[in-house]
C-alpha cells in the first residue's frame, strides 16, 4: 500500500503577510485586488474567512462582506522564496514531490519511511520543520492515494493533520458533502443536488449506468471517487505547459455582454493564477463550447507583460473569431501557453511604433 | 448530370485554390469548393470569407450547373489517383459520385446557394507587375509579419504605392523589414493597404509562373490579383500601419561591414548552444573582428568570429539570433552592413550601397 502525504499551507499568502507585517496579525487580511477594482481575492486570512471571504472571489464582493478588511497587494517574490524553502524541506524527505502550486504538494513517502516511523509521524515532522524554518502553519493529509490525502488535509485545517486509513476511508467519504469532492465544481454540484446526490454516500449508491447518464464520460471517475479509488501516481517535476481556467455555466450564456462579462472574470482569475505560478504565457487560447457540445479553440499571441485588461481585450477578439454568429455558449475557457517565468520576460526590446 | 475530365486538368486548378480552405471551419460550407459550370468553362472557387481564390478550366460538358464538394477530400482523392486517370463526376440532388477506374467515391454536396460570395472589388488603383517581381518583393519582408498579434494591423504586410515605387513593409514589433520595387510606369493614385498574413502567403505561393504578368487592383477593402485564369481576392486589414519611416534609425554612425555568408555560417554554428526560448546571441563589434557568442541555460557556450570592417567605438550588443539569420538569408549581396547606435538601440542592416531593402532589428537587453 502506498503512503501519500498532502501538505497544504494555511491561508498561505495572507499568513506570509501577517508574519512579515505584525500589525496585520489578528486582522481580516485580503491579499489580491484592490477593493474598488475588478480584481479577485488571491488569499484571505482566517479572520477574513469568518466573513465568508474566499479566494477567487471578486475583491469588490469581499469588501462588501467585510468593509473593514485590510486589502494587501500580493508579493509573489516573497511567496516564491518561502515556497522554495518549503520545497527543499519536501526534497529532503523524498524526491517524489509533486507541487500543485506554491503552497501545496503531494509527497509519496512509501519508500522513505524508516522501520519505526509512520507516515503520520513523518507528516508531523515536516509540518514542524516548516514552522521552524518559515514561522508558518501547514496542514497535512495522510492516506494511501492522492485523492484521499487531499481530502484528509482539509479535515483538521488549520494547523492540523488527519489520516485516512483504508478502514476509515468509506466512512469519511460517505459523510463528505458532494461539493467537497475534487473535480466537482459549482455546476456539477448543482446537477448532483438535482439528482438527489448530497453526500458521498448518495454518490456511491448510484450505479455506473446511472452516473453515465448524469456525467457522461466522467462517470467512471466519479464512480471511483465515491469508493476512494485513485491510482494516479505522484509525479515529480511536472512541468506545466499551460495555465488555464474555464467555466461551465449552469445556464447557457446568450448575449455578447454576458460573454464579455464572463471573459472579464476569467481574465482576472487567470492573471491571478499566473502570478501564483510566477509565470506568464505568450499565447492566449480561448475555448468555447456551444449548446450542442461542439467545441472550438482560437489562439492569439500576447504582448508581454499581460494584464487582466489585455487578456480581456485579446479574449474578446478571439471570441469574435470563435463565435461570429454569437450563438449561446455553455462553456468559456481561457488558457495561456508558451510559458516563461517572470525574470525572463521582456528582455527583447520593442521598436517604437507610433 | 455527368462530367468527364482528366485528373490533372482538375487537380491543377484545385491545387491553386485549395489554400483558402481552412482545415477547421465554423461554417461547413467554407470547407467546400464551389464549382460553376457555364458554357463549358468550369470555375472553381474557395473562400474563408477573408480570401477568395478562383481558377478555371475548359471542360467538355453540355449543361450549366453550380454545386459544391468537400474541398480537402476531393483534393486528397484526386492526388491518390494514377496520373493518367479520367475522372467521371455524376451529380445528383445531395450526393456526387467521383469515379476513376474501379475507384468510386460518393461525396456529400452542400447547397451552392449557401456559398459566400465576395462583393465586387470596384478598384480605384491598378497596376501590372511581373509575377517574379511581386514574389521577390513579398518574400523579402514576409518573415517579419506579426502572427496573431493583438495589434491586428501588424498581422499582415503593408503595400504602399507612391508614383512608380511599390514598397512592402512588415513588423512584429521587434523588427521591421522594408523592400521596394520600381514599377515601369507611374500609378496615378498613391495608396497604402495592409494585406493579411494568409493572403500574403497565398500570393507568394500562387506566383509560380515567373515571367507572366499579374494585374493588381486595390480598393479600400480589397486587393485583387488576376493572372491568366487565376483570380485572388483578399480583404484588407482595416487599420493604420505604423509610420515605418520614423522607425528607421537615422543617427546610427557606427558602421560595420562583414561577409554575409561567413556571418550566416558562424551564427548557424553558435545557434546550436543558444537558449531555445530566447535564442540570444552576443555580437561584439571591435576593430577588425566581429565575435559572436551564445550560451544556454546549461551554461554551455559557443563562440565564433568573422572578419570585420569597422571604424566605430567597440560595441557589444545582444540579439535574437533568429532575427539576424532571417535578415541575412533574404539579403542577396556578398557583404552586409550593420549601422549601430548603442547596445539598447535599434540596428539597421542592409546591403551596402543600395536602398531597395532595409531591415531594422531591436536588440535584447544584455
Amino acid at each position: 500500500m502506498r503512503k501519500i502525504i498532502h501538505i497544504d499551507m494555511d491561508a498561505f499568502y495572507a499568513s506570509v503577510e501577517q508574519r512579515d507585517h505584525p500589525e496585520l496579525r489578528g486582522q481580516p487580511v485580503v491579499v489580491g485586488g484592490r477593493p474598488n477594482s475588478r480584481g479577485v481575492v488571491a488569499a484571505a486570512s482566517y479572520e477574513a474567512r469568518q466573513y465568508g471571504i474566499r479566494s477567487a472571489m471578486p475583491a469588490a464582493k469581499a469588501h462588501q462582506l467585510c468593509p473593514h478588511a485590510i486589502f494587501v497587494k500580493a508579493n509573489f517574490e516573497t511567496y516564491r522564496r518561502v515556497s522554495a524553502t518549503i520545497q527543499s524541506i519536501f526534497q529532503s524527505v523524498t524526491p517524489l514531490v509533486e507541487p500543485l502550486s506554491l503552497d501545496e504538494a503531494f509527497l509519496d513517502v512509501t519508500d522513505s519511511l524508516s522501520e519505526r516511523q509512520t507516515a503520520t509521524e513523518l507528516a508531523a515532522d515536516i509540518r514542524q520543520q516548516i514552522k521552524v524554518q518559515t514561522e508558518l502553519n501547514a496542514s497535512a493529509g495522510i492516506s494511501y492515494n492522492k485523492f484521499l490525502a487531499k481530502i484528509a488535509s482539509d479535515i483538521n485545517k488549520p494547523n492540523g493533520q488527519f489520516v485516512i486509513t483504508p478502514e476509515r476511508a468509506q466512512t469519511v467519504l460517505d459523510a463528505l458533502p458532494i461539493g467537497r469532492f475534487h473535480g466537482i465544481g459549482r455546476t456539477t454540484e448543482q446537477k448532483c443536488h438535482n439528482a438527489g446526490i448530497e453526500t458521498g454516500f448518495d454518490l456511491r449508491n448510484k450505479s455506473l449506468v446511472q452516473l453515465q447518464r448524469l456525467f457522461g464520460s466522467s462517470a467512471q471517475r466519479f464512480f471511483d471517487m465515491a469508493r476512494g479509488i485513485d491510482h494516479r501516481p505522484v509525479r515529480p517535476h511536472r512541468e506545466r505547459k499551460s495555465i488555464g481556467i474555464e467555466n461551465t455555466f449552469s445556464k447557457n450564456l446568450e448575449s455578447h455582454s454576458a460573454f464579455v462579462e464572463a471573459l472579464d472574470q476569467l481574465s482576472h482569475q487567470l492573471i491571478a493564477r499566473c502570478e501564483r505560478q510566477g509565470k506568464y504565457g505568450q499565447t492566449l487560447t480561448l475555448k468555447v463550447r456551444f449548446g450542442d457540445f461542439t467545441t472550438y479553440t482560437r489562439q492569439m499571441r500576447l504582448r508581454l507583460p499581460a494584464t487582466a485588461e489585455s487578456l480581456l481585450d485579446t479574449g474578446v477578439q478571439l471570441l469574435g473569431k470563435a463565435n461570429p454568429e454569437q450563438k449561446p455558449l455553455r462553456l468559456i475557457g481561457l488558457s495561456i501557453s508558451d510559458l516563461i517565468t517572470f525574470d525572463q520576460r521582456d528582455v527583447q526590446l520593442n521598436l517604437r511604433l507610433e | 448530370m455527368k462530367l468527364s475530365i482528366a485528373k490533372n486538368d482538375l487537380l491543377r486548378p484545385l491545387n491553386r485554390v485549395i489554400g483558402a480552405v481552412e482545415r477547421r471551419n465554423t461554417l461547413p460550407v467554407l470547407g467546400t469548393v464551389l464549382f460553376q459550370l457555364n458554357q463549358g468553362l468550369l470555375e472553381l472557387t474557395t473562400t474563408d470569407t477573408e480570401i477568395e481564390l478562383k481558377d478555371s478550366v475548359q471542360v467538355d460538358a453540355d449543361f450549366d450547373f453550380e454545386w459544391t464538394l468537400p474541398a480537402r477530400k476531393l483534393f486528397d482523392i484526386l492526388r491518390s489517383l494514377p496520373d493518367d486517370s479520367t475522372v467521371n463526376i455524376s451529380l445528383a440532388e445531395t450526393k456526387a459520385t467521383v469515379q476513376a477506374g474501379r475507384a468510386k467515391f460518393t461525396l456529400s454536396m452542400l447547397s451552392a446557394a449557401d456559398f459566400p460570395k465576395t462583393d465586387s472589388v470596384g478598384a480605384s488603383t491598378r497596376f501590372d507587375i511581373v509575377q517574379e517581381d511581386l514574389k521577390r518583393l513579398f518574400s523579402r519582408v514576409d518573415f517579419s509579419m506579426a502572427q496573431q498579434d493583438v495589434r491586428y494591423y501588424l498581422n499582415g504586410l503593408l503595400l504602399e504605392i507612391e508614383g512608380d515605387v511599390l514598397a512592402a513593409v512588415s513588423t512584429d514589433g521587434h523588427r521591421l523589414s522594408y523592400a521596394k520595387h520600381q514599377l515601369p510606369a507611374m500609378v496615378a493614385e498613391a495608396k497604402q493597404v495592409i494585406i493579411p498574413n494568409k493572403g500574403v502567403r497565398e500570393l507568394i505561393r500562387l506566383m509560380d509562373d515567373p515571367a507572366t504578368s499579374a494585374q493588381i487592383s486595390l480598393s479600400d477593402q480589397h486587393i485583387q490579383m488576376r493572372s491568366g485564369s487565376l483570380c485572388f481576392t483578399s480583404k484588407l486589414i482595416d487599420g493604420k500601419f505604423p509610420d515605418y519611416r520614423r522607425v528607421m534609425p537615422l543617427d546610427n554612425d557606427r558602421i560595420g561591414t562583414v561577409d554575409r555568408n561567413a556571418l550566416l555560417a558562424a551564427l548557424n554554428r553558435v545557434q546550436i548552444l543558444s537558449n531555445e526560448k530566447f535564442n540570444g546571441v552576443r555580437l561584439q563589434f571591435a576593430g577588425d573582428q566581429l565575435s559572436v557568442q551564445a550560451n544556454n541555460p546549461e551554461q554551455e557556450q559557443a563562440e565564433d568570429a568573422v572578419e570585420l570592417n569597422y571604424s566605430g567605438e567597440a560595441l557589444e550588443i545582444g540579439f535574437n539570433i533568429r532575427y539576424i539569420i532571417d535578415v541575412l538569408k533574404v539579403i542577396q549581396s556578398e557583404t552586409v552592413e550593420f549601422k549601430l547606435g548603442d547596445s539598447n538601440a535599434s540596428v539597421l542592416v542592409l546591403p551596402p550601397g543600395v536602398d531597395d531593402v532595409k531591415f531594422v532589428v531591436m536588440p535584447i537587453r544584455l
